[in-house]
């Protein structure tokens, strides 16, 4: 794993320019009377790909929803290119998804009902794109990803391996700066799994998009250049940093 | 927007076209009965809106001064066939400019007659000592719609001479026909049950097309999280669902619209308010039809917009939306309201009206049945948990106590409907057992037909515009020559025939032959009555052992109020009179017909035979009075009645679209249930559970509450005696079989289970 720089301090976000893409400070957030996040800090650098640890239960997905505009916060801040994403509304949010945010989940997150072309053209077409760029874009990335002739197949006609490819394409279609996985071979085997993590890496390295990876598996994490363990909602180690010290 | 809408909603995919097929299908159901109901009310109000010459009122024969040269006679009066209410009207021009009423050039020549095309058929169809005889001359021409309510109306314009109708007691001199609307008594409450039906019935339609809308609401929630993932904004999902839903509904309305068009004819021949409508009346008006085709869909929309602000699709889908919270017990307060409002009603009803919180009381009981129906079936749920411990049972009020609302929303039309059936199964038999008494049903059969001229013995069918003037100078009845005439030409010609005459007791000369018995002087009798007579009419009274004839007071026999009319009329009163009857005048006559057509041969006899005692009036039966009025509650009842089958039709709709759409969307759940050794009978109970528990929980509480309504209004507004209101065998036919053919809808839903919850479809994506 890479060595990264240590993060500025924080609070000294106004009328600077932050050094990196995205930032949480003191981030807490509950469901309920139940804490998921309690008072969680992190940076990605630009290009950087962060993988997120810790055991179930621990906050790791919650935070990576609070990074990606989400969740918002109760406490703290989220910073995304200079700007405070927690403070911005609900459609600025969706703008930001749409052109700077790529998302992989671990399923549900395609348009059951539309074709894999349809799906992936879809961030295009929602951010007014011409139609027929939209969808040669998305030819374009179905045969880079090796999917080519499976464009008119909706999604519930494809192998998992399949599905995720196309979450891939989808998610960087609009050439985001950031991509969210949210355990992105959780549901695959491992063979399978690590196909789509050579992809999925590779891609983002071409394309110089930041990735924030959630994972509970260290094989996974190992593609990425620097790893964090969250604990009790908490970031409690930052593991390139141990090892850089 | 659109066009991703539009590729969601047309080619979704086997799942999609399902949904829209399923939403099509029931809001093309909706909105063809919807239609049903537009038209006939429209055919209904312009029914009433039809110039009303028969409400048209004059001045007495000689009364006029100056020109009647614009004037004519007329003389109004309703005569019957088998039941059947024949409006006669006998007329004769004064002048030139005799106003001429509607549906014919010109008045009826004297000896000639217009009749309305089923009344022309009619007379060819049956002998013409039946009918045809009653009609002096020939027919001149047949009375076009103009005149009429219906192509079943019968209607005849007889013309005469002047003064052949001068001569008659009741005719008044007219110079303007009415031309207003008909002012009949039962026109607003017609109306009013109309409005009652229609808004009772709007409840379910709404709750079908909205259930239609959300139709797997779940796998939808899904598809918009997803779209709200890579970026879509609450607008562009309100534009996408609104696409999806108005797609659905249009095609729905559409197609609903082509549905009612089918039917219509059928509509068109059936007589809801007891007489068919012109076929091209019953149409709904063209703003009706465009308030369909726009509000139906735009309700869709708002169905689907709301669904969406109650779920609040975020990018993460509605996976991690906590529990709402269960429904307080203040959802019951609307209905506990409503029955208060309904109660102080009946206490402040008399018998000049009813009491104004009722109407309110009732729409409010209505409207919290709806608004308590989930807290309702939230504690069944819990109930069910204690008292049932198997995983059916456990599966099933879980689920229906994380989302009572939901599981109540596809039964609520059904309970809407066991209120309305049982509040008038409860009202109806206590309407008509005040008419349709015992003594009322055994004369049944039994002409009446009055003969005093001044209505002393009664006159059943008087000329209610008439100037009330009895006559000075002639004798109240037959005199004693023409009744002996006429009781003996009856007896030749109708051998078998029940006959008891009734004479006045009060003769117009001082040749009394009266022998009152003593200690019994006669204040209050009006009638002589022969024993003989009498004898045939066991449920009128028996005469004393050994007499001859009594002395009776009969007033009440002509009244059209059965209850009163067909009373025994032999009383403690009665005295023993001479049997010698010269000269007492006929007032009244009995007479029992050995059949029907014999009834209308007779009738016809009596109406022709009795032009110059001076009454036109034709015989009635004591029957055709109770079917008078039980006509009216069954106008009404049957306008319930469709309301509640309709209802039934449309709830059932909502519940097959409710189970199917629950099934679809639930089927992940249910694969991993059975790939984890759950059996499919086991999830059958789930789902007949989660159906069933709310339906009958609801449908005790409706129908409780609207017996309880019931038995308060009997109570309150029945006289003394009545029994205690019980619903008839039909209500309990249209209630149970509406209940059973819901539980059918679920079971015939079920098999879909065992196919959607293979092992396949437990893989996620």
């Amino acid at each position: 794993m890479k060595a990264v720089a240590t993060p500025p301090a924080a609070g000294s976000a106004t009328g600077t320019v932050p050094t990196y893409v995205l930032e949480a400070r003191d981030v807490h957030r509950s469901f309920g009377s139940t804490p998921a996040l309690r008072g969680a800090n992190l940076r990605l650098a630009a290009g950087e790909i962060l993988a997120v640890m810790g055991p179930s239960g621990s906050g790791k997905s919650t935070l990576l929803h609070c990074l990606a505009g989400i969740y918002s916060p109760d406490e703290g801040e989220i910073w995304f290119s200079g700007q405070r994403l927690d403070k911005l509304s609900d459609s600025a949010r969706s703008k930001l998804r749409r052109s700077e945010f790529g998302f992989v989940f671990q399923f549900g997150q395609l348009v059951p009902e539309l074709t894999a072309a349809d799906n992936i053209a879809l961030p295009l077409l929602l951010g007014g794109g011409h139609r027929r760029t939209a969808y040669q874009q998305a030819q374009a990335w179905l045969d880079r990803l090796g999917l080519a002739g499976l464009g008119g197949r909706r999604t519930g006609e494809l192998s998992g391996g399949q599905a995720q490819r196309v979450a891939i394409a989808r998610a960087l279609v609009a050439h985001p700066r950031v991509l969210f996985a949210d355990e992105p071979t959780g549901s695959l085997d491992s063979l399978t799994g690590e196909q789509v993590m050579e992809i999925m890496v590779g891609l983002a390295r071409e394309e110089g998009t930041s990735v924030v990876l959630v994972t509970h598996d260290a094989r996974t994490a190992a593609y990425a250049d620097r790893a964090i363990i969250v604990r009790d909602g908490r970031v409690s180690a930052d593991l390139d940093a141990e090892v850089s010290r | 927007m659109l066009r991703i809408g539009l590729r969601l909603s047309l080619r979704g995919g086997r799942e999609a076209l399902v949904r829209l097929l399923l939403t099509t299908v029931t809001v093309a159901a909706g909105v063809a009965v919807l239609l049903c109901v537009f038209a006939d009310y429209h055919a209904f109000e312009t029914s009433n809106e039809r110039p009303a010459w028969e409400s048209t009122h004059g001045v007495a024969v000689g009364s006029t001064s100056g020109s009647t040269s614009a004037a004519e006679l007329w003389y109004y009066s309703n005569d019957f066939y088998q039941g059947q209410t024949i409006e006669r009207l006998d007329v004769a021009a004064l002048g030139a400019k005799a106003p001429v009423p509607p549906g014919v050039s010109g008045l009826p020549a004297a000896g000639t007659y217009y009749v309305s095309p089923a009344l022309e058929s009619l007379i060819k169809s049956v002998p013409a000592d039946q009918l045809g005889d009653r009609f002096p001359g020939r027919e001149a021409g047949v009375i076009s719609d103009d005149a009429l309510t219906g192509p079943s109306e019968l209607v005849v314009y007889v013309g005469y001479t002047t003064s052949e109708l001068a001569s008659l007691q009741n005719t008044i001199v007219v110079s303007h026909i009415a031309n207003g609307p008909q002012t009949s008594v039962w026109t607003n409450y017609f109306r009013y049950a109309y409005g009652v039906g229609a808004l009772a019935f709007m409840f379910p339609i709404l709750i079908l097309i909205g259930t239609a809308t959300r139709l797997a609401a779940a796998r939808r929630e899904q598809r918009f999280a997803a779209m709200r993932l890579v970026g879509a904004t609450n607008r562009q999902i309100g534009v996408v669902a609104s696409v999806d839903a108005v797609v659905g509904s249009l095609l729905g309305t559409l197609i609903g619209i082509g549905a009612f068009l089918a039917v219509r004819p059928l509509l068109a021949d059936y007589a809801i308010v007891g007489a068919k409508y012109f076929s091209s009346t019953v149409t709904p008006t063209a703003p009706a039809y465009l308030g369909v085709l726009i509000c139906v869909p735009l309700l869709s929309v708002i169905a689907a917009v709301l669904s969406l602000r109650r779920v609040r699709i975020s990018p993460l889908g509605v996976s991690r939306r906590t529990t709402p919270p269960p429904p307080s017990v203040w959802r019951i307060l609307p209905l506990l309201l409503g029955i208060a409002l309904y109660a102080s009603g009946i206490s402040l009803t008399n018998k000049q009206s009813i009491g104004t919180p009722l109407y309110p009381g009732l729409l409010v009981i209505m409207v919290g049945l709806v608004v308590g129906g989930p807290w309702l079936t939230a504690q069944a749920a819990k109930l069910l948990r204690r008292v049932r411990g198997t995983a059916s049972a456990v599966l099933a009020s879980r689920r229906l106590t994380d989302n009572p609302k939901a599981a109540f929303r596809s039964v609520s039309g059904l309970v809407l409907a066991v209120f309305l059936g049982t509040l008038i199964a409860g009202l109806m038999p206590a309407v008509n057992g005040i008419t349709a008494t015992p003594s009322a049903t055994a004369l049944n059969g039994v002409l009446y037909d009055g003969f005093s001229a001044n209505c002393l013995g009664g006159c059943i069918s008087e000329q209610a515009n008439a100037p009330k003037q009895p006559p000075q100078d002639q004798m109240p009845g037959l005199d004693t020559q023409a009744s002996s005439t006429l009781l003996s030409e009856l007896k030749s010609r109708y051998p078998d025939a029940a006959v008891m005459p009734i004479y006045n007791a009060v003769v117009p000369t001082t040749s009394a032959t009266i022998v009152e018995q003593p200690g019994h002087p006669h204040v209050s009798a009006r009638s002589v009555v022969p024993c003989s007579g009498l004898e045939q009419f066991p449920s009128l009274g028996l005469c004393p052992v050994g007499a001859t004839a009594i002395t009776t007071d009969t007033s009440n026999m002509g009244i059209d109020n059965p209850r009163y009319s067909t009373q025994p009329i032999v009383n403690s009163a009665s005295t023993r009179v001479s049997g010698d009857f010269s000269g007492l005048t006929l007032s009244s006559l009995l007479v029992r017909p050995t059949s029907a057509t014999e009834l209308e041969s007779i009738r016809t006899f009596l109406a022709t035979h009795t032009d110059a005692s001076g009454s036109a009036a034709a015989p009635e039966t004591f029957g055709e009075r109770v079917q008078a009025r039980l006509n009216v509650s069954n106008i009404a009842q049957r306008l319930f009645s469709i309301a509640v089958v309709l209802t039934l039709l449309v709830a059932g709709c909502s519940l097959a679209v409710a189970v199917g759409g629950g099934l679809v969307e639930r089927k992940r759940p249910f694969a991993l249930l059975r790939l984890s050794g759950t059996g499919v009978a086991a999830l059958y109970r789930v789902v007949l559970l989660e159906s069933v528990l709310p339906l009958i929980t609801a449908t005790v509480v409706a129908g409780a509450t609207a017996y309880g309504l019931a038995y308060l209004a009997v109570m309150k507004m029945a006289p003394a005696g009545t029994a205690i209101p019980r619903p008839s065998a039909s209500y309990y036919a249209t209630t149970g079989g509406g209940l059973l053919a819901a539980v059918l809808v679920i079971l015939t839903v079920l098999p879909i289970l065992g196919r959607i919850t293979g092992p396949e479809n437990a893989r996620f994506e």
